[in-house]
Formats: structure tokens, sequence, C-alpha cells
């Protein structure tokens, strides 16, 4: 038995980097400092042994040669190919699938689309005032959660970043920090919250124009209620907010899946604009995945554009709402996909799943996810964090080395996204 | 009578990622919760059957109370259940309505299917090997 410690939970975007492993031979039996979620990917069961493939309506087995050869051979014969998820990968993957998406002229996009996307509209509009999550946890004496809820998504958020951390420069945190949220529904968080804000359904527009309203001196203008909130509560929220000495708002896909969308995120940034001119106060997104920051900023830095990158013609191009996979899907415009480190079978609508279907798909995952019943072709990858290891950036935008705890015969994501790439290359007399 | 659809993450989910095939995520992601006064007002008893029809599409999901949900509103964890009925419509953002979908929803005497159920009606295989 081996113990292994601070190990990076490859699941949320909190990426906790002080788990211990415990390993037997070439198995991880137990975790310690993980939540249940992480718990659960570590000692993850049931991956794919070998690469598959569907012939003549049947699963057959194949080989690793044999499945590169079937993915060159999808992809070159593509027109306008999608390569679709990267936020379950490692930046290096991900640099790779930016390099084969030039050669192919296809759409690149990752789960952003689906995630914190509208977040991104928002902030090539206002700018993002972010900090990292230490700065946070040593100094917030208030905090806001607005539209999401860590204790199911992120569930050590409160307790090494926030609520339940002790900070360098606060006087019992515990006691002393303060935490507001906001959501449509009472869940688990709004239940240990100092003061729960309940707005009705795409009312979050309207309330955060409210409390910047109140905080540039014209909360005279407030009618009794706003959104289902009362005037009252507004007012003492805005109070909260204007005299704390260090404010963080997070928020989550509550405000960017809601009506609104991104102008929801512009109004929230601009909210923490009003408010910086009385106090400190920063913004940041919850974001999901463990790398789905990662995936924006290697195709920011390779591409100019975060997500959604179409190279269809020759050069990247990217208008979110037309490039993105959901619209590419939808429209049906896309005859060849690729799959890597997501599950769109499970959260994407029913169009784009039929879609999914009715067109060449490849998935590279090391689980049989909800994609695969759809796909021709699945390459089993091994697990960053597990037995592959690379880069991924937390969600504050800190990139973390994830190490891996031992070695296995699976290919990484890196790996076999390179071999199809050379491969191509070679095809191709490039 | 008729709701918004919210649909989010929730732990169980979170902790099934991984055997998505498997009882444990069938059950979590077909779960509609939904206020308690909705659910007599539907006629409906916890741990029956509903329909939940949108212009997407429908889908059988079994009724769980929600005192934590406003009324009018239910809520479904991710998973495909949820998404056999959002419109794929994204308004030029990428991103469908998740949060905020009107839905219909009426009692049922019909079975849930599982997610590999699901798939299988549209067409998918499942891999049956290891
Ligand atoms: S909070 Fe997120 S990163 Fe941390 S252990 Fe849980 S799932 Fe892993």
């Amino acid at each position: 038995m081996q113990e292994i410690k601070d190990m990076v939970c490859p699941f949320c975007g909190c990426l906790c980097d002080d788990v211990t492993l415990e390993i037997d031979g070439d198995r991880i039996v137990s975790t310690d400092n993980c939540c249940t979620i992480g718990n659960a990917k570590f000692l993850g069961k049931h991956r794919l042994k070998n690469p598959i493939k569907k012939v003549n309506g049947k699963w057959v087995d194949i080989t690793y040669d044999e499945a590169v050869d079937t993915a060159v051979d999808i992809l070159l014969d593509a027109d306008r190919p999608l390569l679709f998820g990267w936020s379950g990968t490692h930046g290096e993957a991900q640099c790779v699938g930016v390099h084969m998406n030039e050669i192919l002229g296809g759409v690149i996009d990752s789960t952003t689309s689906v995630c914190h996307g509208p977040s991104i509209l928002a902030i090539q509009e206002v700018g993002h005032p972010g900090c990292t999550l230490g700065q946070v946890k040593n100094r917030a004496d208030l905090i806001i959660y607005w539209g999401c809820n860590p204790i199911e998504a992120h569930p050590r958020h409160m307790s090494r970043y926030t609520t339940y951390a002790d900070g360098y420069f606060l006087d019992n945190a515990f006691r002393n920090r303060k935490v507001i949220v906001v959501d449509v529904r009472e869940t688990e968080t709004a239940n240990v919250a100092d003061e729960f804000i309940r707005i009705k359904p795409g009312g979050d527009y309207a309330v955060l124009s409210s409390l910047r309203a109140i905080i540039r001196g014209k909360g005279d203008m407030i009618p009794d209620s706003v959104a289902g909130v009362s005037r009252t509560q507004l007012m003492q929220v805005a109070e909260m907010c204007r005299t704390c000495s260090f404010g963080a708002l997070f928020f989550g896909v509550g405000l960017t899946m809601a009506k609104g969308k991104y102008k929801n995120i512009r109004n929230a940034i601009e909210l923490v604009d009003d408010l910086n001119r009385h106090t400190k106060f920063t913004l940041t997104p919850m974001r999901g995945h463990w790398n789905v920051y990662g995936a924006n900023e290697v195709f920011s830095w390779m591409t100019g554009y975060p997500f959604a990158v179409d190279f269809c013609r020759g050069v990247a191009f990217y208008n979110p709402g037309e490039t993105s996979a959901v619209d590419v899907l939808a429209r049906k415009e896309c005859d060849a996909c690729m799959v890597i480190a997501s599950d769109p079978g499970a959260h994407f609508p029913r169009a784009c799943v039929e879609q999914m279907r009715d067109i060449p798909l490849i998935v590279i995952d090391p689980f049989q996810s909800l994609t695969t019943p759809l796909a021709d072709l699945q390459i089993p990858a091994a697990v960053t964090g597990i037995d592959a290891e690379g880069t991924a950036y937390r969600m504050d935008g800190i990139p973390i080395k994830v190490k891996k705890a031992m070695d296995s015969d699976y290919p990484s994501d890196t790996e076999i996204l390179t071999r199809i790439y050379d491969r191509m290359l070679e095809v191709k007399g490039l | 009578m008729k709701f918004i659809l919210n649909t989010g993450r929730t732990i169980r989910q979170g902790k099934y990622i991984e055997s998505k095939l498997g009882k444990g995520y069938a059950e979590e992601t077909s779960r509609c919760q939904i206020h308690p006064l909705d659910l007599l007002e539907l006629g409906v008893e916890e741990g029956e059957n509903v329909l939940v029809k949108s212009e997407a599409g429908e889908v059988v999901l079994v009724a769980v109370a929600d005192e934590g949900l406003p009324k009018g509103m239910v809520f479904v964890s991710y998973g495909i259940h949820c998404n056999s009925i959002i419109s794929a419509s994204t308004h030029g953002t990428g991103m469908p309505d998740y949060k905020i979908h009107e839905v219909e929803i009426v009692p049922t005497s019909e079975d849930r299917k599982t997610p590999v159920e699901l798939l299988e009606q549209l067409g998918g295989l499942r891999y049956a090997g290891n």
C-alpha cells in the first residue's frame, strides 16, 4: 500500500490540490480530503478496455492502430467537422486539438459554450474585475453566490476558499465573513447563507440593476418589490456590499443560462465596477469542468478566440450563436464530429443528439458515456490525474500541474490526438 | 399545468458521472422536483410518474416533492431526461435555455425510461462488452 499526497482532483473548477491517495498495486483504494464527487472520480471503475468500432450495427473490439486510422478516415472525409469537448482534458491535448482543427478547417468548441460562454461574451464587452481564490480566502469579508449552488456543484469551494476557510487578514473568519446567496430556489447553499435573496425566475437583470441604482445613490427610484425581492432587502444588501472591506461575487450558470444570458453577466460586472468606487470588489465565474478555463486559455493564445472557433475560412473566425457547438449541430451543418472529454449525448438538447447520431461520430473517453451509444468509434484514454498528467487552469485562471498517480497501458489524450494528427499530416502529404 | 423547467447539477448526479449507464444515475436524472402544493394541484402523489412536455419533446419523470422550489417551477438534474425536452435554440448566444424553459406537466401511468433506453429509442447502440 502506497500513500501519495498533494494530488490534484480532476473534477471541478476548484481543482483541489491537497488530495491524498492510497494506492494498492494499480488501483486507487481510498482518497482523503476529496468531496463525494472527487472521491467517486478517483475510485471510478469499468473503464473501456480497448477501442471499439461500430460495424454493421454491432460493436467490435479493435486495436489502437485501427482506431487511429478510422478516426483519420472519418475526419479527412468530412467537409465541416466539429471537434467538441476539451474541458475534461489537459492543456497539452487541447493544443493538439487546435492544430488538428486548423488542418481540417472545422469548428472547435469546448463545453464553455454551454456553461460560461455568456460570461466570456460579457467580459469581452466590459472586462473582468477578477482575482485569485487565495486573495478571496485571505481577504474577503463578504461573499456573494449568485445563481450557483457550490454545496452540490463545487462541494469544497466554501471550505477551501470562502465560508469555512481561515483568512490570513481576517480575525475569526468563520464568524465575521458574511455570505449572501441569490437564487430562484432555496438550495442547500441558501440554507447556510447569512442573507438569502430569492428572485423570481428571469429577474436577475432587474435585481442587479436595482442594486446598481442604490449604490449610485438612486435608491428612491426603486419600487416596493423587484422580481420578488423587497425594496428593504435590496437596500440592506446594497449596504452590506458598500460597507464591506473586500467583497467577492461568485456566479454560476444560474445567470448564464437564464433569460438575458450574457447581459446578466455584463450587469453583474458593472455592479462590481460601481462597488469598486466605494470598496474593493471582485467577480469570478464558478467554472464547472476542471480544465474548462484551460480550454479558453489554450484556444485564446493559439487562435485569438476563447471557444467556438471556426477555421473554415482558413483563418480563425468566432461568432458564438453561429459557430458554437449546439448551433452547428442544430442547423445540421457539421458532417462529422469528434467528442473528447465531455458527454454531449447527456447534456445537449435532443435535436443536437439526433444530429450526432446521423453523422460519423468519434468519442475519446476512458468510460462509456451517454455519447457512446451514438458513436461509430470510441478510443479509451488514460485519466488525467490518475494515469496521465498535464496542465489545468483553476476557475480563477491559476495554472496547476495535474500529476499522475501511476502508469498504465492506456495512452493519454495527448498521445492519441498526436497519433491522429501525425497520420493526418502524412495522408495529406504535409 | 404549465411550469418553468430549471435544470442543474446535483451532488448525486456528479457522483455518478462516470457510471452513467448505471441505476444510480438513471434514478437521479429522471426525478422531477416540484413544490408540494403544485403536486396537490396536479393530483399526483410523490413517487408517481408525470409526463413533461415542451415544444421540443416529452419525457416521463418521477415526481419528488421539494419545498425549496417556488410554486410553478420544477427542477430536474442535468442529464438526458431533461435534455429530451429542451429546445436547441440559443438566441444567438450558443447557450440553450437550460434554466428557464416552459413545460406542460400531466399525470401519467407510463413508465420512466433509463438513459440507455432513451438513446436506444433514438437509434443508439450500447456497448455490452467489458
Ligand atoms: S471540490 Fe471539486 S476539485 Fe475539489 S475535491 Fe470536490 S470535485 Fe474535486
